[in-house]
């Protein structure tokens, strides 16, 4: 039995998951943690830590870790890379001048080695703005169809609304499920 | 639903996570290894997350002194949510510290019980015992140094009966950050019998939350229940 085998199977007992949500600060990720398990999001302020949520969800228990995307704060997202199954990166689709700022740290985490098994979901959040991009423009401007290790997937969603979360959520544990609780 | 709470000292805020239990049901939880008596963890000078597990019952005596907190680690709110009704059912925040108010200490209270910070007394009704999806949010700070393997554990006792053991690592936390931390979980069904008499006997459930950095033990915190709220008047 491979090491692999045996993580596979220690996984399966639990049916965890680990999900790391990552982004540039003002992406919308607390706002889409919350909304996604019905809390109310109308006090939220910039997160200087991390917020978790854990929860059960389509029969696996999700821990959802969402760390604060301020530039200071960034030096810092590498604490949670550890047993990550599955990345969330959250673009603010109407904050146009900072793309190019959002496609380099995003790539820069693809690289990462403790980061190479993850599922990755781009939720092109913000699409209720007015001049919000559509997430076909997003994943042309973040390059994603060059993204090769990783399996990908861009949603558009509101997290204001609530519109697409779960669609995208869903995927992802879809995803991650197939790769990990697959059995032999 | 009401839930009335109760705070006996006026600075025992939130040191706490209350009723957040563990999903293992209360047929399942065993002591992991041989049983410890708190009197050998007391002479062993540190105290790990396997010793805490060993323990067989709810603590005498705080296993840490408030002074082994190097890391300035402060528990500034704690709320309880039902997510069937959608409702806040315990919400307490602690004020933010300010220059003045650390210029009055309150010498008196300090003097009376130097473990008033680390106790919290709950009074809820029957219905709480009820619930079925809740979800616990702490939220705490932490001082100037990074933490690593920030680990907390936590068991519910109703005398000597332990009812749930919670253990969950925040990992690394971030120097001078703020982080929150939700569980939701499903409220595991109590044999009638038991929701009876943790009902009829006021603070005989009782929890420890011991909270490790790197595996050692820097801050232990008490918790007692009482279930008999609306029933007396």
């Amino acid at each position: 039995m491979g090491l692999l085998t045996i993580l596979k199977k220690m996984k399966l007992k639990e049916k965890e998951m680990r999900i790391l949500m990552l982004g540039l600060d003002n992406a919308g990720k607390t706002t889409i943690l919350k909304k996604f398990n019905g809390e109310e999001i109308d006090t939220i302020s910039p997160t200087l830590g991390f917020n978790i949520k854990t929860l059960e969800h389509k029969g696996y228990k999700l821990n959802i870790w969402d760390v604060g995307g301020q530039k200071s704060l960034r030096s810092y997202w590498r604490n949670y890379f550890e047993r990550t199954d599955g990345l969330i990166w959250v673009v603010d689709s109407a904050d146009k001048r900072r793309l190019d700022d959002c496609r380099k740290e995003l790539h820069a985490l693809l690289q990462e080695e403790r980061l190479a098994g993850a599922t990755l979901l781009i939720f092109s959040n913000k699409r209720d703005l007015p001049g919000a991009l559509l997430a076909e423009e997003i994943r042309d401007v973040l390059e994603l169809e060059s993204i090769k290790t990783h399996h990908w997937k861009i949603v558009w969603c509101s997290a204001i609304t609530g519109q697409n979360l779960l669609e995208g959520i869903n995927w992802l544990i879809d995803d991650i499920a197939a790769r990990i609780f697959t059995v032999d | 639903m009401s839930v009335m709470s109760n705070a006996p000292h006026k600075k025992s805020v939130v040191t706490n996570v209350g009723v957040r239990q563990a999903k293992a049901r209360k047929d399942t939880v065993i002591l992991d290894g041989d049983p410890v008596t708190e009197e050998s963890l007391a002479k062993k000078g540190f105290v790990s997350p396997e010793d805490v597990l060993r323990l067989p019952r709810i603590t005498e005596n705080y296993l840490c002194s408030p002074e082994a907190n190097v890391y300035d680690i402060d528990f500034t709110r704690f709320k309880i949510r039902d997510l069937e009704s959608g409702t806040v059912l315990f919400e307490i925040a602690k004020p933010p510290s300010t220059d003045s108010e650390e210029a009055d200490p309150e010498p008196e209270q300090e003097e009376l019980d130097p473990n008033a910070g680390r106790f919290v007394r709950y009074q809820f009704t029957p219905q709480f015992l009820k619930l079925k999806t809740v979800g616990a949010t702490v939220e705490f700070t932490v001082g100037n140094k990074a933490v690593s393997k920030f680990r907390m554990i936590e068991r519910h006792f109703f005398r000597d009966k332990l009812l749930k053991s919670f253990d969950f690592e925040f990992g690394f936390c971030i120097p001078n950050s703020k982080n929150t931390c939700e569980h939701i979980y499903e409220f595991p069904t109590l044999a009638p019998d038991l929701v009876k008499e943790m009902i009829s006997y006021p603070f005989e459930t009782r929890s420890d939350s011991f909270y490790f950095v790197d595996d050692r033990l820097i801050m232990h915190n008490k918790a007692d229940y009482a279930y008999d709220g609306g029933l007396q008047q």
